[in-house]
């Protein structure tokens, strides 16, 4: 008896060991049956289900989400969408559970990415199916505008889906104070210099230009518009394609100073804020202007302000010429995706007006179709850019979310300009972005992407 | 050991004093902030209350947070149940065997408490995903008690080191096993060692956040990682989210309580005397 | 413990089966844990860039990248920084806390301080973060407005947006949160039979309150200064959410400490291999901050 003892505890323990693991079995974690699908081999008929991975997780992204999946729903009624929201800016937290998942080989049948370099970053690690044949059998190619077209297409492939398009740089004003001022909206930098003095002299205690830059992006947001005006854009896309010896370059030594000598006008705490809380400054009145992505407008009217009411937007720069910078927000099929019919059927509708009519609107960009009526837009500011794209389709160019360069340069990029605009440094920020340019192999790593 | 005198007092009181306003100060801006509407907040008056208090925030932060605190509270009671319980056995060999084995071991172990989580998280992962657990509540909770035993059996240990030999002799002349010496005599004496143990996993466990995020379905969605959510990344609605931080810490508020007054008389009250 | 001098065989296998359902768990955990150790260190000298795995051995070439980079040399600067200004003065401020909790306070003050002071224990830092960015701002932020309001104008300051002074702004957050914890832990190791007497003895012989404090009570709880600071330490060199809450590394890079660089470079750069080498770094400081540690702790264990 004495020496059955142990082993019997040792049992005893094993049995807990044991029901550690327990839970996996339990029926309340519907998960395993995902994982289970990606290992074993694909079953002959494929379950009813579409595994999708986002970042819209609260507010009006919520209510976008939800339409984009009743339009799914309409077509086919009987899938069971499991969705995995993953909160944080852009999908900053979304992009660490992707790459985890991705890489322990747990994909899910479809997410939600940019396009440019984060798609490119997708397709090098061999993590997509190319869609060749359902964008011929789509056509959809034809009802896109040709940039957007090539920010998806990757090696001569289309990878994904886009449904919308998000233009960067949009400068939002206080529609009041420019009307009680006589203001008009600028559309060069010397203009906003102007605007920006005059507004300094009539509310002292105002920035005239808000601007938040704890995640930093924010930051070259700014430059990059500046940039764009002084080089141009042919210029533009050279120096994030590492064409441009940046060191030795004119114009973006000049898109630097021109940059300096705004932040005066510049609200000065930006390092503490958010993008959010920097549109925030607008609303509360301690800033006039604010330069952001359409995603703004959502946020705008979630704090009561009505587009063209009491605020208003213009494109800028508009001279050389006007010019958006874009990305999409876009959805793909998975390599080994548990669900791949399904997944296809997915595409399919992302693809069709029925599901951007109703996503876009809510959410707030662009269609990606430029075949759907301007007049579905109910303010004003998305009419007039939807009508602008629709007849100039060759406009757009790609931004620092959808990335022309490698995410690994981007990334420092952005802290770079962010650390300029605290504590501006024309000529050591030259040589370190000259610097980032050649550590991260900017020029072989963005040579995929063609503009015009 | 009580030394009064009017100084001291004194001194007790201005220090109090400080200590409140540093500490409740962010308690206030919380509390008023989760009662406020979005277009409130964006005025950045933190200090001053608003009129129009907009309780039903917590109503609709407790819809949302609901099933995730079903989550975490199933998942961090699991970990911290098991982390003590394999902790305390594993604690109690290293404070009994005096082997070079458990000399190695136990530089091992010493060692394993400082490896910054961040450095094993992609491994991690590829091993959830290998053994198939990944994505469930069992992928998290072992994926915890892999960081969480090594501490365990060094905090049990060093409470046990403290416990006198003698008590166990006692029980072996009387033909007791290590096991039964352990479940029988050693464990019903340490339940404070327990209590403070369980408090410092439960802690780390409940506010874990990147794991939470990597490893989590909408099924098993943890607090910290609806709280970072229900702020949207779009509309930023600070009040639900301060909202649902408040009642998200009354699970380990109430925890705390319950276990707190072992954890004075914690672990490390009797081992390390100097 | 009092075996027979000589063992037979069975009897040594019972004691390895004895010992097993008390080391089998632990051991299991730990060989996981090292074995996602050796392969973090075998990432950081491979060539992973992007999102799929790349195990093709370079050697350390991307630890020769990492030493080059400015980021890494203010990274290193800044965890220093952590390291010092966020362990010392929250030990010296509990010790002083916990002291005074001990010979001048009430039951009931006592208890009302240690339940103010460990909340931040217990809350999400993402949202107590988020509340010390608001405490910070300086145009209407709550520090800057108490300090308006009553007139302290001078003291008005730029914060976390000033990158000169943004990481000491960071660590007196750190303090913040950390103290209640270091208070409960040096009170707990004021609590033995022994000292308590020798305190009783040093207040009969007439002896002041600071004499008691660094003659009697610091030299008995050298143990428990010791392991509070060493967990600051590790928590100081570890320290990833105040950072990535409050400042996300800013302005620029000039707060960035290893581990949110670590967390950049993995995940939003797409250089695993880099983020592993950094990883190995933080792990290396570590070794270097525990090696006295686990001397000290070994010799008091194995005695």
């Amino acid at each position: 008896m004495k020496k059955m003892t142990p082993l019997y505890s040792m049992l005893l323990v094993l049995i807990l060991l044991l029901s550690a693991c327990g839970p996996a079995r339990t029926p309340t974690a519907p998960a395993p049956a995902v994982t289970i699908v990606v290992v074993t081999a694909t079953p002959a008929p494929e379950p009813k289900k579409l595994e999708i991975f986002h970042w819209w997780t609260a507010g009006g992204e919520r209510e976008a989400a939800d339409a984009m999946f009743k339009a799914f729903k309409d077509k086919m009624p009987d899938v069971e969408i499991v969705e995995n929201p993953v909160a944080g800016g852009g999908g900053v937290s979304h992009r660490v559970v992707l790459q985890a998942r991705l890489s322990a080989g747990l994909p899910p049948d479809t997410w939600q990415t940019l396009g440019g370099a984060e798609l490119k970053s997708y397709v090098d690690g061999g993590y997509l199916e190319p869609l060749d044949d359902l964008w011929a059998e789509l056509n959809y190619a034809a009802v896109i505008p040709g940039p957007l077209a090539k920010a998806v297409t990757i090696n001569g492939h289309p990878y994904v889906v886009p449904l919308n398009m998000h233009i960067q740089n949009i400068l939002y004003y206080n529609k009041a104070l420019f009307d009680e001022l006589g203001l008009q909206p600028p559309a060069t930098y010397d203009e906003l210099i102007a605007v920006a003095k005059a507004i300094k002299e009539a509310r002292p205690e105002m920035s005239p230009l808000a601007l938040g830059t704890k995640e930093k992006w924010e930051a070259a947001f700014v430059f990059d518009s500046i940039l764009l005006e002084v080089g141009g854009p042919e210029h533009y896309v050279k120096v994030y394609k590492g064409e441009v010896d940046v060191k030795n370059d004119p114009a973006y030594k000049e898109a630097l100073q021109k940059l300096e000598a705004l932040i005066p006008y510049i609200y000065p705490y930006h390092a503490g804020l958010t993008w959010d809380e920097s549109c925030g400054l607008v609303v509360a009145g301690d800033a006039a202007m604010v330069l952001m992505g359409t995603w703004a407008i959502g946020y705008f009217q979630s704090r009561g302000w009505t587009p063209g009411k009491e605020f208003s937007a213009v494109t800028f720069p508009q001279k050389p010429e006007r010019i958006l910078l874009f990305h999409p927000d876009t959805y793909g099929l998975a390599k080994g995706a548990p669900h791949p019919k399904t997944t296809i059927e997915w595409l399919k509708v992302v693809a069709s007006p029925e599901l951007q009519i109703p996503t876009d609107v809510t959410q707030g960009g662009l269609f990606a179709r430029i075949d759907i009526d301007p007049a579905n837009f109910p303010d004003p500011i998305r009419r007039e850019l939807q009508t602008y794209v629709r007849n100039n389709p060759d406009k757009l160019i790609l931004d620092q979310h959808g990335s022309i360069a490698p995410f690994s340069f981007t990334q420092a990029y952005w802290d770079v300009i962010a650390a300029f605009i605290a504590q501006p440094n024309v000529d050591g920020t030259l040589s370190s972005v000259a610097d980032l340019l050649t550590t991260y192999n900017v020029k072989a790593e963005a040579a995929w992407y063609q503009w015009p | 050991m009580r030394i009064r005198g009017l100084s001291t007092q004194l001194i007790v009181l201005l220090v109090t004093l400080v200590l409140t306003g540093v500490y409740v100060l962010p308690i206030y801006v919380m509390v008023m902030t989760s009662l406020k509407t979005p277009v409130e907040i964006s005025q950045r008056a933190y200090l001053i209350p608003t009129r129009n208090l907009q309780f039903q925030n917590y109503a609709e932060a407790f819809r949302l947070i609901y099933p995730s605190l079903i989550n975490s509270s199933i998942i961090s009671f699991a970990v911290t149940l098991l982390a003590v319980f394999f902790g305390g056995l594993g604690g109690y060999y290293l404070s009994r065997s005096r082997s070079p084995f458990v000399r190695v071991l136990f530089i091992l172990v010493g060692v394993a408490l400082y490896l910054p989580y961040q450095v094993i998280l992609i491994p991690l992962v590829q091993l959830m995903a290998k053994t198939r657990l990944a994505l469930t509540y069992a992928g998290l909770i072992v994926s915890y008690l892999i960081l969480n035993v090594p501490l365990a059996s060094v905090l049990m240990g060093t409470f046990f080191l403290s416990i006198p030999r003698e008590l166990e002799e006692a029980a072996q002349v009387d033909g007791a096993n290590r096991l039964q010496l352990f479940f029988r005599v050693v464990s019903p004496i340490s339940l404070p060692a327990y209590a403070s143990t369980a408090i410092i996993v439960f802690t780390q466990v409940w506010n874990e956040f990147l794991l939470a995020l990597t490893l989590s379905t909408p099924a098993t969605t943890t607090i910290q990682v609806k709280l970072a959510e229900v702020k949207g990344s779009f509309v930023a609605l600070y009040n639900i989210q301060m909202a649902s931080a408040l009642i998200g810490v009354l699970i380990p508020l109430s925890f705390f309580l319950f276990l707190g007054r072992y954890f004075i008389r914690g672990v490390l009250a009797g081992a390390l005397k100097g | 413990m009092n075996r027979k001098p000589r063992r037979t065989f069975r009897q040594r296998l019972f004691t390895v089966l004895e010992s097993l359902p008390f080391l089998a768990p632990l051991l299991i955990f730990l060989a996981i844990l090292y074995g996602m150790l050796a392969w973090t260190l075998y990432v950081s000298m491979a060539n992973w860039v992007g999102t799929a795995p790349n195990y093709e051995f370079v050697g350390l070439k991307w630890y020769q990248m990492m030493f080059r980079l400015d980021r890494f040399r203010v990274d290193m600067t800044n965890n220093v920084k952590w390291l010092s200004l966020g362990v010392l003065p929250t030990v010296a401020l509990a010790l002083f806390l916990a002291y005074m909790l001990e010979i001048g306070s009430v039951k009931r003050i006592e208890g009302y301080v240690r339940t103010l002071i460990l909340y931040p224990v217990a809350m999400s830092f993402v949202v107590t973060g988020t509340i010390w960015s608001w405490m910070y701002q300086p145009d209407k932020g709550v520090l800057n407005t108490i300090l308006r309001a009553i007139g302290l104008t001078e003291l008005i300051g730029r914060y976390t947006t000033n990158p000169a002074t943004a990481t000491y702004w960071l660590i007196l957050i750190f303090i913040w949160q950390y103290l209640g914890f270091a208070v409960i832990i040096l009170q707990s190791s004021f609590r033995t039979t022994e000292l308590q007497e020798m305190v009783e003895a040093a207040i009969v012989d007439g002896a002041s309150k600071l004499r008691i404090l660094f003659s009697v009570i610091v030299p008995n709880i050298r143990g428990g200064i010791l392991i509070l600071i060493s967990l600051l330490l590790i928590s100081a060199l570890k320290v990833f959410d105040i950072v990535y809450v409050v400042t996300f590394g800013g302005p620029g890079y000039s707060t960035d400490v290893l581990a949110l660089f670590m967390f950049i470079a993995t995940f939003q750069q797409h250089l695993v291999a880099l983020g592993a080498g950094l990883g190995m770094i933080i792990f290396l400081m570590a070794l270097v901050i525990v090696i006295p540690y686990t001397i000290y702790a070994f010799r008091k264990w194995f005695e």
